[in-house]
């Protein structure tokens, strides 16, 4: 794991946990105010975030307004309210994984626009890890189009960015698990997996990241990702694993070099698998 | 809201008096630079904008109370919503294309149509929501349809979601939702008083290329994404000019699955229902493709159709 890697997370991203009644999903929401205390222990220089629901389709696509602000509405969850919103990019740093990007061969595109749709992900993670807004940010989208080598050379050059950088970072990734949605209405209390299947699949999953076993992850990533629809079909792992493998090791994750992941909560979020997931 | 009080007379019958495809490559409205987008263009995909124009004119002349627009990129996991502010208005950027549309929308919503087309949707078994929130800010799928419909904006309008949900079971769950919806939509209009066009916002095949020429309104770059698509799109509008929806239904499934159609969101199918499934041929205004995708505008007028039953009486 890169030197300049403090911690890295996977969190979930719906809009239910930033906002609406505190007493709904207080066990995810406890999980992420932790994660969030944690990762601010460490007093990062940035934070690296990768967004599941920051889709692109014209390569991968990074922000470069040095300072997004505004108003987001959730266009599903719209009745729960607004998430405003304003913090720092560090937009040399994001130029810089750019850079390594394109140098990978990958499409790379900046946006720079006022009003730019900012997703529900991204900010339900400033809202639990960024609180005051005074952390600059680097964010990454999720290409429809990319597969698993190419979200982890998406990875690489954030290391390599932030091993030129020199800056102590903490990474995330904003994902669900399985991604099926409960299509009715409910109440929190009547939370539940979309299926048992998609649960067996994640509780899975997350096994093979609490013992470390990412080769293995690895193998049966795409057994999982048709088995149990995790969002944008699992890219964010992939995307996960390149930022923290050894570069040295590149061909095979070798499990020495990525520390188990510690769950701090699991469980369901609108039928969704919601993960809190900290590395260290 | 300028509205046309003699059709919203609650004795009065409502009826839909035409649909039209209107696709929304957000393009279209990029080259044709009006004052509400901030990127310039030097033109470009004028097959499409002329064909536009021409329903613009249509339009102005049907002299409509409400245009409702079903869109893709309102994507809603749990029920069909439907905007639910009277006015609605900011800034949307395109995420995709935000070099092309950054546009000031301002939008008057039949909220009357909206609620009843909420409790009618209902009233068919499904999960309808209304959207209350003033800060919402509407998709570029909506804005972009309406605007090349009818640029003044003086048409009230209705916002409907693509509720992605049904494809989590099937392609027959999801068609029948979308059949579910027109009808309601139909009875809402009907109760209402309404005299309403309809836009299904809809490409057609969507494979597309991923990277753009860096003059994105350079023309000689554009065109279709492959033989194979450009030859179903033409199946499917012909279909449409032959009136034949019965087989065009029966081959959506396929088309989808070919070539990534959009018309998966459900918008022309929720269209198509509302208006009864109507056998008249479309009329095709203009075929063009956006970075590779195969868009069509196509109109179906129930009033002339209304007219021709009635003389054949
Ligand atoms: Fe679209």
């Amino acid at each position: 794991m890169n030197s300049n890697i403090e911690k890295a997370f996977w969190l979930p991203g719906l809009a239910h946990l930033a906002l609406g009644p505190a007493e709904n999903w207080t066990d995810l929401k406890h999980a992420m105010t932790r994660a969030g205390e944690s990762a601010l222990a460490v007093k990062p220089d940035v934070y690296i975030l990768y967004s599941a629901q920051w889709i692109s389709v014209l390569g991968h696509s990074f922000q470069l307004d040095p300072n997004p602000s505004g108003i987001h509405v959730d266009e599903n969850w719209h009745e729960l309210g607004n998430l405003n919103f304003s913090f720092p990019v560090d937009v040399a740093l994001t130029k810089r994984v750019m850079n390594f990007a394109e140098q990978a061969g990958l499409a790379t595109k900046g946006v720079n626009y006022p009003g730019f749709p900012i997703d529900t992900g991204s900010l339900v993670f400033q809202h639990f890890f960024n609180p005051n807004g005074d952390i600059p940010v680097v964010i990454l989208s999720s290409n429809i189009y990319c597969g698993k080598d190419d979200s982890m050379a998406l990875g690489h050059a954030v290391s390599q960015a932030l091993a030129d950088s020199k800056q102590r970072a903490v990474v995330a990734c904003v994902s669900s698990l399985s991604n099926r949605f409960l299509t009715e209405d409910i109440s929190p209390v009547q939370d539940r997996f979309s299926s048992p299947e998609e649960d067996h699949w994640n509780q899975k999953m997350l096994t093979l990241f609490q013992s470390a076993s990412y080769e293995e992850a690895l193998r049966l990533s795409e057994t999982y990702a048709k088995e149990a629809s995790p969002e944008m079909m699992f890219k964010a792992f992939y995307w996960l694993m390149g930022v923290l493998e050894d570069k040295a090791s590149r061909s095979a994750i070798s499990s020495s070099s990525i520390p188990p992941a510690f769950l701090h909560h699991y469980g369901p979020l609108w039928g969704t698998g919601a993960a809190v997931l900290e590395w260290k | 809201m300028p509205v046309n009080s003699s059709s919203q007379d609650s004795s009065f019958r409502g009826e839909i008096l035409a649909g039209f495809l209107a696709p929304h490559p957000p393009h279209l409205v990029y080259g044709e630079n009006p004052p509400q987008n901030k990127p310039r263009s030097q033109g470009g995909w004028e097959n499409l904008r002329w064909a536009y124009q021409q329903c613009r004119e249509k339009i102005k002349a049907l002299k409509p109370d409400v245009i409702l627009v079903h869109s893709p990129h309102w994507q809603t996991v749990v029920g069909h919503h439907v905007l639910h502010v009277p006015h609605l208005s900011g800034l949307s950027v395109d995420p995709i294309f935000p070099h092309l549309f950054q546009y000031e929308f301002s939008m008057d919503v039949d909220v009357e149509l909206a609620s009843a087309i909420a409790e009618e949707a209902i009233q068919e078994g499904l999960l309808a929501k209304k959207m209350t929130n003033p800060q919402f800010r509407v998709d570029y799928g909506t804005i972009v349809s309406l605007h090349m419909l009818n640029p003044d904006w003086d048409i009230p309008v209705v916002g409907i979601s693509a509720n992605n949900s049904p494809y989590y079971f099937s392609h027959d769950v999801a068609q029948d939702q979308m059949i579910k919806l027109g009808r309601a939509t139909q009875k809402a209009i009907e109760k209402t008083g309404r005299r309403a066009v309809l836009a299904a916002s809809n490409t057609l095949s969507h494979l597309h290329f991923d990277r753009e020429p860096d003059c994105p309104e350079d023309m000689s770059q554009e065109h279709v994404f492959s033989h194979a698509q450009y030859l179903y799109d033409m199946r499917v509008i012909e279909l449409m000019r032959q009136g034949n929806l019965d087989e065009l239904m029966a081959i959506l499934p396929d088309f989808m699955e070919k070539t990534f159609a959009e018309v998966k969101a459900g918008s022309l199918v929720w269209m198509l229902a509302a208006m009864g499934f109507p056998t008249m041929p479309a009329q095709i205004h203009g075929y063009g493709t956006v970075i590779g995708t195969g868009n069509v505008v196509a109109e179906w007028d129930l009033t002339t159709a209304r007219v021709a039953e009635v003389l054949t009486r």
